[in-house]
């Protein structure tokens, strides 16, 4: 069976939005919300204004930088849930890593980005290395270091990186404005960090297209003890990816501390390692597809934010949607699938 | 009486079966021979009510109906047995007899087990899980399965793989007893032209999805070879290469060495191979021989002992070393052990010969398509090939300088033109000093294309027959237990 044409892929995927945008209506129906008005009043909050629209900017950016990051591990079957906390431990190190300068520039911005990558492989390492050798499946191990990601950065905040004289759930004490990731004009969102997405975009679709490390990696996925047999080294390549993915999450953390919260907060993650996954489904992992999506998914996060200002509706509504998306896409798959199997049958 | 008129059955644009009649009466034997892809197996399952056909009638039980579903063909009695047993190896015997019969009590199964045991010679313990009978004994209890549930039509589907001759005969004994006493009708779906030969009462040829003959004794076998494979099965098989002298280092040397496979472990074993010897390996499924491969070539742990590659002495046997070394193993199972299902035939190629710089096309051009036939796009997934293009994928990914090369099955899947082609290559291979293991569950490969035979039995080497004394009586013996000794106090 042969891929289908792109057309026909961007219709199923438009089949999936409107099955999503009926799911959505159904389910804000009964909290009393005119439904239209309520996506309106979503995509405004998103796109209404240059300010708004650099706040998307600045939440497409770790996303998009997780989600690409996911892509890795994926394409050799590997799923990849850890990657929530290596987002904060990426948030950690950067934050170790200025906590010596009272100010600073370029260099240590530079710094702070390079640990950032390296706490968040590290951490990536550590489920991968439990995968291995241990058989320990990769989500049980990502979700439970998840947790011990966020217990330590309560530690650190209610405890030896706390503010002089109070700890509180408002973070460490914030970095100096020189060490600041440089804004694109008046917005919110850093040229350095939509450098960095567009980079890791690029670089991500040459490793896995364009080089022998992505063909020999998409063999391990595809059939490992097939990979034994060419002399692949599966194990060795499976830390790899998952070290690519902690250190792309990791470049996340660093932005969120250095362009977005300026200070280590508990919830410094904003759960975008959780979304990145949603957008993965979604994307079916096919990188081409991600940056739009994370773009939506970005626009539903900041227009959220308009939900109980004018609509008196809670916010999380943003995530329902985003839910049903990623619901709908695999119904319009399944359904997709079983058109496929009937017309084959047939 | 069957009647089958013009069943058709289309996948695509391929033409599984392309209008086929054919009429079973009840009291008689048939054999329904054919290549691999001519069609028997879909036909078969149209019958058996698992596939409906595009077009045709069947008459049966004096209706004529369109297609049949499992349940219907249950209801006339069209029982059939499938090559892998369809059974659940952990429930004891009795479980599995009862399986899709109506509500019984324990009791009641074993009492109707044990008179059918009695009436067909079998011998089944109700309690026994089956995962402890032989792949013989396992068929044997399917069938009585079958008839149980009313079975008057009996299809057997390739059913002598895997086990010894004389369960074969224990087999063929009965179906004729259920013939001839019990008025069955039996279709024996195979590709081996003996068995037809010996228990058919009318041969039914299938070839590219028709039927091309149907054959009455006597039978001629020049005719019913061209029948099956038309001018393909002209052509020469290779002479087994001379061996050089045997003072040369042997190719390997296995010295006490131990065998530690997931469920066993085997050994101490000795043996020794030499540069350009083919060598067979015969035995029942878990007899040895997948652990004696996969040990070889580093895939399951070698505990004790060592062996020598060309003099080299190897003290572990770790995979990519072996590897490197140039021992070469090639799997039965294709695309769960040996190629990536959707990664395609050029990616392949990359991964097998990384260093090969320059034009892959026309390395592909040479390797698969001029080296082994196989016809299909570079840009083709492996999981989109047939069965014997995946085989011929598999085998043009074999490097050409490997010394030692393990195979198991090295024809599966391919019809007799493509198998002859495959041994005259690897004959080659062994001419210009490669060494090759393999294994078949297919006895006459095994006798036909070996320098020594070497029969596993329990979980050890039972013996290494050479090819003077290796006769299908021999080695089936061996196979089933006996000693080379009683063997030969036998044949006195």
């Amino acid at each position: 069976m042969k891929r289908d044409s792109l057309l026909t892929q961007i219709g199923w995927l438009g089949a999936a939005v409107g099955l999503a945008l009926i799911l959505t209506v159904l389910v804000t129906l009964p909290a009393g919300a005119p439904p239209f008005e309520t996506l309106y009043v979503l995509f405004k909050g998103g796109l209404g204004s240059m300010s708004k629209i650099g706040r998307v900017l600045s939440v497409w950016v770790p996303l998009t930088l997780c989600s690409v990051g996911l892509l890795v591990p994926f394409t050799a079957r590997l799923w990849n849930i850890g990657v929530e906390g290596q987002v904060i431990m990426g948030a950690i190190f950067a934050t170790a890593a200025l906590r010596p300068f009272d100010e600073g520039g370029m260099m240590q911005i530079a710094l702070a980005i390079g640990a950032s990558m390296l706490g968040g492989a590290l951490w990536a390492l550590l489920s991968g290395l439990l995968r291995v050798f241990g058989r320990v499946h990769e989500i049980f191990s990502g979700l439970g270091l998840n947790f011990v990601a966020l217990g330590v950065t309560l530690w650190l905040i209610f405890g030896p990186w706390k503010r002089p004289g109070v700890a509180s759930m408002s973070g460490t004490e914030p970095i100096d404005i020189s060490m600041w990731l440089p804004r694109l004009g008046n917005l919110s969102v850093s040229w350095v960090g939509l450098a960095l997405a567009f980079a890791a975009l690029i670089a991500i679709y040459i490793l896995m297209h364009r080089t022998e490390w992505g063909l020999k990696l998409r063999a391990v996925g595809e059939n490992p003890k097939a990979a034994t047999l060419f002399s692949l080294g599966p194990r060795r390549r499976l830390l790899q990816a998952f070290m690519i993915c902690g250190a792309l999450a990791g470049l996340a953390g660093a932005t969120q501390v250095l362009g977005v919260y300026h200070r280590l907060l508990p919830a410094i993650s904003s759960s975008y390692g959780y979304t990145a996954l949603l957008v993965g489904m979604m994307a079916s992992f096919r990188l081409p597809l991600v940056p739009f999506i994370c773009l939506f998914f970005a626009v539903l996060n900041v227009g959220s934010i308009q939900l109980p200002l004018q609509m008196g509706l809670d916010s999380s509504l943003s995530g329902v949607i985003q839910g049903v998306m990623v619901l709908s896409v695999f119904i319009v798959q399944g359904l997709r699938m079983w058109l496929n199997q009937r017309k084959e049958a047939d | 009486m069957i009647v089958l008129k013009d069943i058709h059955k289309h996948y695509g644009r391929v033409r599984a079966n392309d209008g086929i009649s054919l009429d079973l009466e009840p009291g008689r034997i048939y054999a329904l021979v054919g290549e691999n892809g001519a069609g028997k197996s879909t036909l078969m399952r149209v019958l058996a009510g698992h596939t409906r056909p595009t077009s045709g009638t069947i008459e049966i039980g004096g209706e004529s109906i369109s297609y049949l579903t499992p349940k219907l063909a249950r209801k006339y009695g069209v029982g059939m047995l499938y090559q892998d047993p369809l059974d659940f190896p952990a429930m004891p015997v009795w479980e599995n007899f009862q399986l899709g019969a109506p509500k019984r009590t324990k009791r009641e199964v074993v009492d109707v087990i044990g008179e059918l045991s009695y009436r067909l010679d079998a011998c089944f313990l109700p309690d026994e899980p089956v995962s402890s009978l032989t792949v013989g004994e396992r068929q044997l209890l399917e069938l009585l399965r079958l008839l149980d549930l009313g079975a008057t039509t009996l299809i057997l589907d390739e059913p002598t793989t895997g086990i010894t001759p004389e369960q074969k005969q224990d087999l063929f004994n009965l179906l004729i007893k259920l013939a001839r006493e019990d008025n069955h009708t039996i279709i024996l779906v195979t590709h081996k032209l003996s068995e037809a030969f010996e228990m058919a009462d009318a041969i039914f040829i299938m070839r590219q999805g028709a039927l091309v003959s149907t054959l009455e004794p006597p039978y001629d076998e020049k005719e019913l070879v061209h029948l099956m494979f038309g001018e393909a099965a002209e052509g020469e098989v290779a002479e087994l290469p001379k061996l050089p002298p045997s003072d040369s280092t042997p190719r390997l040397s296995m010295n006490d060495t131990y065998f530690a496979g997931p469920k066993y472990t085997m050994g101490p074993m000795n043996f020794m191979a030499q540069p350009g010897e083919c060598i067979g390996l015969a035995g029942l499924d878990g007899s040895g021989q997948e652990v004696f491969l996969r040990g070889l070539c580093g895939l399951d742990r070698m505990p004790d002992g060592s062996m020598r590659l060309d003099g080299t002495e190897f003290r572990s046997n770790d995979f990519n070393t072996l590897h490197r070394a140039g021992v070469l193993f090639v799997p039965a199972d294709r695309l769960e052990m040996a190629l990536f299902p959707a990664l395609n035939l050029m990616e392949h190629i990359k991964l097998t010969f990384p260093d090969r710089k320059g034009d892959l096309n026309e390395f592909y051009e040479k390797q698969c398509v001029e080296g082994f036939n196989l016809r299909a796009h570079p840009d083709t997934n492996a999981s989109e090939l047939s069965g014997g293009n995946q085989q011929r994928l598999l085998l043009s990914l074999m490097p050409d300088n490997a010394p030692l090369i393990l195979m198991e099955h090295p024809t599966r899947g391919l019809d007799a033109g493509s198998a002859r082609q495959v041994w005259n290559h690897l004959k080659g291979r062994c001419a210009d000093g490669a060494s090759l293991i393999f294994f078949s569950p297919d006895l006459d490969e095994v006798l036909e294309h070996s320098h020594r035979i070497v029969v596993f039995y329990d979980r050890a080497i039972a013996a290494v027959v050479d090819r003077e004394e290796a006769t299908m009586e021999v080695i089936g013996a061996l196979m089933a237990g006996k000693t080379m000794e009683q063997i030969r106090e036998e044949q006195q």
